[in-house]
C-alpha cells in the first residue's frame, strides 16, 4: 500500500524535473522566453516607454502597423517582438536589434533600409513597405539615444507625422434627440419650400438653407418663416432672391451663420453693418448686388472673406 | 396601397421594394440569425431610400461636407507631368542619353521597344506664386491662379492604356459596368435642382469623347436616374430635349398627361417602381426643356465675360464648357464633368507631338481654365465647389521609339507609374504641392497616392466615408474605391 505515494510523488518528481530542464533549455535558447519568464518572477529590469514620448508618439505607430503582424502578440518571428518598448529592447533570436545612439550599428535599421529585392529586407516583398518618413523617424530616433522617456518635441527635424482620418461612428438616437425640439418646424417648412431646407449632414440637427433657386418669388416674408431655427442655420443661400436691407434684422438673427450667400439681391451696406455681430460668420457674398467696397471693409477686418464687392480679376 | 401606410418615408420604401430585394432581405434574415451580430453591424450602409417619383431629392451628407459640388476637368489622352508641372532639370541634363538599363528591365510600355533615349523637358519651367509652385511657360493664364491650386505630383495607377485607365479614374475599376463617380455623387446627395440633371457632361476636342467612352458617365449598378446627362453648348443643349417641329408646349403637356396615366395603370397592376422613376423622368425632361436652354446659353453672359473665358457662343469649346460649368455650378448642378481630348503626345502623327499637340491643348485650355477658377472664387462659389484637373496615367521620361524608329514627331510613351494632377476648391490645401518623384520623373518617391485615394479623398470633401457609400450588386457591396483599401490623403486636406 505505501508503494502507491511512493510512486506518485516519483512521477510528480520527474514532471517537475522534466519541466524545469525544459525552461532552463528554452530560457537559455529563447532569449524572449527568457525575458518572460524574468518578468513573471519578477527579477527582469523592464524598461518603459512614457507616454508623451517621441518613442510613444512617433515609433510605436509604425511598428503597430508595419510590423508587429509577425513580430507581437500572435506571432514573433525570430524571436522578435516589437509590441512594447520593453520587448523591442531587449530583441530577437541573435541579440539586440537596436544600438542605442548607432544607427549603423542596429539590426532593425540595417533591415529596414536594405533593397526590397533582398531576402532579409524588411518588412519583406509583398507586406506594405515603410516611407521614406517612417525610416527617418526611426533613424532620428536611434540617433538620439532610443530612449523611451525623450519627449516628443524633442526631435526638431522629424517629418511630420501622418495623419489617419477617422470618420465618426454618428449615434442615431443622439442625433433624434437633438433635433426633436425643432424637428415639427422643420419638416413643415421643408413641405411648404421643398428643397430648401435640408440638415448639413445625417449626424447634426444643424441646418443649411438654399433659397436660389426660387428667384424673386422669395423675399422678406418667405425668410422671416424660418427665424425658428435662427440657432440652427449655418449656411444660407439666398441668391437671386427679392430680399433688400430689409432682410438685415432676420440675417442678424441667425446668430450661427457661417456661410451666407447675397449674390445678385438688392442688399446694400445696411445688411453688412447688420452682419458685424455674427461671431461665426467665415464668408459672405454680394456679387451683383449693391454693396459698396467700402462696407465690406469693417467685415474683411475682422478676417471674413467678402466676394465680389469689386472686380476681383 | 394598404391605407395603414402613414409616413411618406413609409410610402416610399414600400414603393421602392420589389420582390427580389423582398426575398433578398429574407434570406438576409436568415442569415443574420445564423450569424454572428458582429457581421450585421449598424451603420455598414447608408440609408439612401428615397421616393422613386423624387430620385434627385436633396439628401444630406454623412458628415458636414467641405464642398457641395465637383467640376472635373477630365484631359483625356494623358498630359505630359514632364512638360507642363513636374520639374526635373536632371532629365535635361541627361537628354538624349540611353535610357538606363534599371528604367527597361522588367518593363512593358505600350510601344517603346528596345533601347529608347532619354528626353529631356520641351519647355522652360519657373517657379510662380507665393507657393512657388513649378510650372511650364505654355500655361501663363493658370500661372495666374497657381496659389489656388493644390497639386499631386505622386498618383499612380495600374492601367498603362488609357481606356481602362479612363475607366479607373472615372470608375474606380478598369472594367466597363462600375459606376462613375458622378454617379456615386447624386446618388449619395442627390441635387439642388431639379428641373436639371444632377450629373452634367460637357464635350469638346470637336466632340471627340475620351476612348472608354460613354461609360465613363454610366451609372453601373447603380439605377439609371444617376447617370450622367451628355449636354452640348452649341446648338440644342440636350439631343431629343426639345419637341419636334410644330409640337407645341401644350400639346407635349397633353402627350405627357396620356402616358402619365397609362404608367400609373401600369404601377398599379405590376407595382414596379420602375415605372415610377419614369413617369419622374418624362416630368423632368419636360422641366428640363426650359431650364436646360436657359442654362446652357452663353450668350446670356456680358462680352467681358465671354472674353476672358475666351468664348465663342454657337461653337464647342472647351471655354464655352468652362462657362457653361460655372452657370450650372450656380445653378446647383451636383457634378460637372468636362472632356479635353487630345494629350496623347506619343510623337506620331503632328497633332500628337509634344512640340505641336500638347501645345495646342495647352493654349486651347489655359485660359478658360484660369476664368473659371477665378471666376468661381469671385462669385464665391470656389469656396464650396471642388475643381479637379487630371488625365488618366502619365508619360515617360524616355522619347518614345515606336517600333525601335525615331518618330516624326517627338513624344512620350504612356507612363502608369506616376501622373500630376491639380485639386482646387473648398477644403483643399491651396498652394500645396504633395507628393514627389525621383529626379528623372520615372517613379514616386514620396507620398504616392492611388486613384481609389483620390477617390476617398474627394468623397470625404463631400461628407461620405467611401467604405459607407455602397451599393449592394452580385453579393458584393459595390464600392466606388473598390475591394483594396483607400486612404483619406489628409496632407491635402486645408
Amino acid at each position: 500500500m505505501s508503494d502507491r505515494p511512493r510512486s506518485a510523488l516519483l512521477y510528480f518528481a520527474c514532471v517537475t524535473l522534466v519541466t524545469a530542464a525544459g525552461i532552463a533549455t528554452a530560457m537559455t535558447f529563447r532569449p524572449a522566453f527568457r525575458h518572460q519568464v524574468l518578468d513573471v518572477l519578477g527579477l527582469a529590469d523592464v524598461p518603459q516607454a512614457a507616454p508623451g514620448s517621441f518613442y510613444t508618439a512617433r515609433v510605436a505607430p509604425l511598428f503597430e502597423t508595419r510590423c508587429n503582424g509577425c513580430h507581437g502578440d500572435k506571432m514573433d518571428r525570430g524571436q522578435l517582438r516589437l509590441d512594447s518598448f520593453a520587448l523591442l529592447m531587449r530583441g530577437g533570436k541573435h541579440g539586440a536589434v537596436i544600438a542605442p545612439g548607432r544607427v549603423d550599428g542596429s539590426e532593425l535599421f540595417r533591415r529596414i533600409t536594405l533593397p526590397e529585392s533582398d531576402e532579409q529586407a524588411m518588412p519583406p516583398s509583398g507586406k506594405p513597405p515603410l516611407t521614406k518618413d517612417d525610416i527617418i523617424v526611426i533613424r532620428l530616433w536611434i540617433a538620439a539615444g532610443a530612449s523611451g522617456a525623450l519627449p516628443v518635441h524633442a526631435i526638431k527635424n522629424a517629418p511630420k507625422p501622418v495623419v489617419e482620418i477617422e470618420i465618426p461612428q454618428s449615434d442615431p438616437v443622439q442625433v433624434h434627440r437633438q433635433r426633436a425640439p425643432l424637428a415639427d418646424v422643420v419638416r413643415q417648412l421643408q413641405v411648404r419650400f421643398p428643397g430648401m431646407l435640408e440638415y448639413v449632414s445625417r449626424d447634426s440637427a444643424d441646418l443649411e438653407m438654399n433659397a436660389s433657386l426660387s428667384g424673386g418669388t422669395f423675399g422678406h416674408a418667405q425668410l422671416r418663416e424660418f427665424l425658428p431655427l435662427q440657432d440652427r442655420i449655418l449656411r444660407a443661400d439666398l441668391s437671386g432672391t427679392a430680399i433688400t436691407d430689409g432682410a438685415a434684422p432676420v440675417l442678424a438673427a441667425m446668430t450661427r451663420l457661417e456661410v451666407l450667400r447675397l449674390a445678385n439681391t438688392k442688399v446694400a451696406a445696411a445688411t453688412m453693418q447688420a452682419l458685424a455681430p455674427l461671431k461665426s460668420l467665415r464668408s459672405v457674398t454680394v456679387t451683383g448686388s449693391a454693396v459698396p467696397p467700402a462696407a465690406v471693409v469693417a467685415l474683411r477686418q475682422r478676417g471674413i472673406v467678402v466676394y465680389g464687392s469689386d472686380d476681383v480679376r | 396601397m394598404s391605407e395603414t401606410i402613414k409616413t411618406p418615408t413609409q410610402f416610399a420604401q414600400l414603393q421602392a421594394q420589389t420582390r427580389r430585394q423582398f426575398l433578398g432581405w429574407g434570406m438576409g434574415g436568415l442569415g443574420a440569425l445564423y450569424m454572428n451580430d458582429a457581421m450585421a453591424a449598424p451603420g455598414h450602409t447608408l440609408d439612401l431610400a428615397r421616393n422613386p417619383s423624387t430620385p434627385l431629392s436633396v439628401l444630406p451628407p454623412q458628415i458636414k461636407s467641405k464642398v457641395k459640388r465637383v467640376i472635373y476637368l477630365h484631359m483625356g489622352g494623358a498630359p505630359s507631368q514632364l512638360e507642363l508641372f513636374d520639374h526635373k532639370p536632371m532629365l535635361a541634363r541627361f537628354h538624349g542619353k540611353p535610357a538606363p538599363e534599371a528604367f527597361l528591365k522588367g518593363k512593358r510600355f505600350a510601344f517603346i521597344s528596345g533601347i529608347p533615349k532619354l528626353l529631356g523637358p520641351m519647355f522652360p519651367f519657373h517657379q510662380a506664386g507665393q507657393s512657388g509652385a513649378w510650372i511650364t511657360d505654355r500655361l501663363p493664364h493658370l500661372e495666374k491662379s497657381i496659389d489656388d491650386l493644390c497639386f499631386i505630383k505622386s498618383m499612380k495607377t495600374d492601367q498603362f492604356n488609357h481606356a481602362p485607365a479612363q475607366l479607373l479614374v472615372h470608375t474606380g475599376d478598369p472594367r466597363t459596368g462600375h459606376a462613375s463617380l458622378g454617379s456615386w455623387v447624386t446618388y449619395g446627395l442627390g441635387s439642388e435642382n431639379q428641373n436639371l440633371p444632377g450629373f452634367i457632361v460637357l464635350i469638346s476636342s470637336g466632340g471627340i469623347t475620351a476612348n472608354a467612352g460613354k461609360p465613363l458617365w454610366g451609372s453601373g449598378f447603380l439605377p439609371s436616374v444617376y447617370q450622367g446627362v451628355q449636354c452640348r453648348s452649341a446648338g440644342e443643349p440636350v439631343l431629343y430635349l426639345d419637341n419636334p417641329k410644330g409640337v407645341s408646349r401644350a400639346e407635349r403637356r397633353q402627350v405627357l398627361d396620356a402616358v402619365e396615366q397609362i404608367n400609373r395603370q401600369t404601377h398599379r397592376e405590376y407595382g414596379n417602381p420602375e415605372t415610377v422613376a419614369r413617369i419622374a423622368q418624362y416630368e423632368m425632361a419636360f422641366r428640363m426643356q426650359l431650364e436646360a436652354s436657359e442654362a446652357m446659353d452663353i450668350r446670356r453672359e456680358p462680352q467681358k465675360v465671354l472674353e476672358r473665358y475666351g468664348a465663342q457662343p454657337g461653337k464647342t469649346s472647351y471655354a464655352n464648357n468652362c462657362l457653361v460649368a460655372r452657370r450650372l455650378a450656380e445653378r446647383g448642378v451636383r457634378f460637372i464633368q468636362l472632356y479635353h481630348w487630345g494629350w496623347d503626345s506619343h510623337g506620331t502623327p503632328t497633332d500628337e507631338g509634344l512640340n505641336v499637340g500638347l501645345v495646342g491643348r495647352a493654349r486651347e485650355t489655359d485660359q478658360p481654365t484660369q476664368a473659371l477658377l477665378a471666376d468661381l472664387k469671385q462669385r464665391g462659389l470656389l469656396e464650396d465647389t471642388l475643381v479637379v484637373w487630371g488625365g488618366e496615367f502619365g508619360r515617360t521620361p524616355m522619347w518614345e521609339n515606336r517600333g525601335g524608329q525615331e518618330m516624326a514627331f517627338i513624344g512620350r510613351d504612356h507612363h502608369p507609374s506616376c501622373f500630376t494632377i491639380w485639386m482646387a476648391g473648398g477644403g483643399v490645401k491651396a498652394g500645396l504641392t504633395h507628393g514627389e518623384t525621383d529626379e528623372m520623373g520615372y517613379e514616386i518617391v514620396r507620398n504616392p497616392v492611388e486613384v481609389r485615394d483620390l477617390h476617398a479623398t474627394m468623397l470625404y470633401l463631400l461628407g461620405f466615408d467611401h467604405k459607407k457609400l455602397n451599393y449592394p450588386y452580385q453579393g458584393l457591396d459595390q464600392k466606388l474605391t473598390g475591394v483594396k483599401p483607400a486612404r483619406i490623403v489628409s496632407e491635402v486636406l486645408a
